[in-house]
């Protein structure tokens, strides 16, 4: 049996006084494709930033391929935490897609996502370029590579978000609700792209309020409420018959509006 | 109108008038920008050390007339034993005075920079120093450039004030020709033209910039 890629213990976090993550448990193993779904303010997001340390988690611990995140002892204080660099190098495998793509404005498509390589990974800038536009070739965009983010649509914007995330070449890709700032004739080409990444073989950890979408790509399904997961398993037991009356509520307005179309 | 020697002679005095406004302020307004930038990279990398001397200096210089700085500077300063010429005195507190302006100037440029983009060189392990350089300092200059001529402006027009210590600039000269013609319409519409010039100028000079800073051809 091989060790999951992504491991989480009884992950904790909290803001000031407020816990907004209770001792989260999950296993992702790789080729997986993981959804998180839930009411707003449960802690989903918040549980993805940890995963990459974007948000010190304070209590257990999160490990990628079997390297611990972030700290270096048994305390979770900041003066346990790992220093920058070598924070960086355990996330290193993993990638993220932002809700609100955070591109750089003041570089173009190719720039942003030849940045990391450059930077980061000290590629030189002719091989970041051409890995850059191979990049941008896998999610359509190899016409846009000199535009700028600002002249670009929302959707093209969030797809250059998933180049950066690919060009990389990460073992995992974390994406926090990558549709949610989009209007719904642009959700489609950011799905679709997705879903092609899903038949590669990608392993991913998703956000997303898109329930039909995950339904149908995800392995597991993850529902979190209140900072605690309710219920984990695959999507034909959450969507379909969830004994949790809590998911069933949260689900219904969905399937009445499946059914009604 | 003939032109006679006379008007030939007087357009010179302005030509060398401007040439020493622009020259003393152009020289102020770059040391200022160098301080200015300096300024606010040190109150990022030390925030708590420098945070309360960075407003202490800004909330002094602010708040006080740039007349008396001058003043300090130059019949000041000899009591110390520093003596500088008109010319000298002039850069120096326009530097100064000029340096707390551009220091807030580059933090607002900082502020703008929105988190996210941050975080997203965080994620993809670009380091601290490298995002202040590639990712933080041209968005902060592109932010902050039509400020800092804006600025520079300010420090052409506030270099007038160097005419009470007899910097033979613009405003100065026109003193004196209206002195010696006691025609006062003619020398000082001259002179509105002359800091308009200027003024337009380095509109002319910012808007090169801005074109230069966001072409494609710096990308990274």
């Amino acid at each position: 049996m091989t060790l999951p890629i992504l491991q989480l213990r009884a992950v904790g976090k909290s803001y000031g006084t407020v816990r907004v993550l209770k001792g989260v448990d999950l296993d992702v193993k790789r080729g997986e494709i993981v959804s998180l779904i839930g009411p707003s303010g449960s802690g989903k997001t918040t549980l993805l930033r940890c995963i990459n340390f974007l948000e010190a988690y304070d209590e257990g611990e999160v490990w990628i391929k079997g390297q611990l995140l972030g700290y270096h002892s048994k305390g979770r204080t900041p003066q346990d935490r790992d220093s920058e660099a070598v924070i960086a190098e355990v996330r290193r495998p993993v990638s993220m897609v932002f809700q609100q793509f955070n591109l750089w404005p003041h570089m173009t498509v190719l720039g942003n996502v030849a940045a990391p390589l450059v930077l980061a990974k000290k590629i030189n800038k002719t091989e970041a370029h051409r890995l850059a536009g191979l990049a941008l070739e896998r999610v359509g965009l190899a016409a846009k590579v000199d535009a700028y983010p600002a002249q670009l649509s929302g959707g093209q914007q969030q797809r250059v978000g998933i180049a950066r995330a690919l060009a990389i070449e990460p073992e995992v890709m974390l994406l926090d609700e990558p549709t949610s700032a989009l209007d719904p004739e642009l959700v489609e080409e950011v799905l679709s792209v997705i879903r092609e990444l899903a038949h590669e073989g990608m392993t991913m950890v998703m956000v997303t309020h898109e329930m039909s979408f995950a339904a149908k790509i995800s392995d597991h399904v993850v529902f979190m409420e209140a900072g605690r997961i309710v219920e984990a398993g695959p999507p034909a037991r959450l969507f379909g018959k969830s004994a949790t009356p809590r998911i069933q509520q949260f689900l219904k307005p969905w399937l009445d509006r499946s059914l009604s179309i | 109108m003939n032109v006679s020697p006379e008007h030939i002679e007087l357009l010179w005095r302005y030509i060398n008038a401007m040439l020493v406004t622009l020259g003393v302020s152009l020289l102020a307004a770059f040391i200022g920008m160098a301080i200015g930038f300096l300024l606010n990279v040190l109150r990022i990398c030390y925030p708590r050390q420098l945070s309360i001397p960075y407003r202490l200096l800004v909330w002094l210089i602010r708040g006080t007339p740039y007349f008396s700085q001058l003043m300090i500077v130059y019949f000041g300063l000899p009591v110390i034993g520093l003596t500088l010429s008109a010319t000298q005195a002039t850069v120096a507190s326009l530097a100064l005075y000029s340096s707390v302006y551009f220091a807030e100037i580059f933090r607002s440029g900082w502020n703008s920079i929105a988190p996210g983009h941050l975080e997203a060189a965080q994620a993809f392990g670009i380091n601290r120093w490298q995002s202040l350089r590639h990712i933080e300092m041209p968005q902060a200059l592109i932010f902050a450039l039509p400020l800092l001529g804006n600025q520079t402006v300010l420090v052409i027009k506030e270099s007038a004030v160097a005419s009470v210590i007899t910097l033979p600039e613009l405003t100065m000269t026109t003193g004196e020709i209206v002195s010696a013609t006691y025609d006062y319409v003619g020398p000082y519409a001259l002179l509105i033209l002359c800091y308009w010039l200027l003024a337009q100028t380095i509109a002319l000079a910012v808007r090169g910039c801005a074109t230069l800073l966001t072409s494609p051809q710096r990308t990274l």
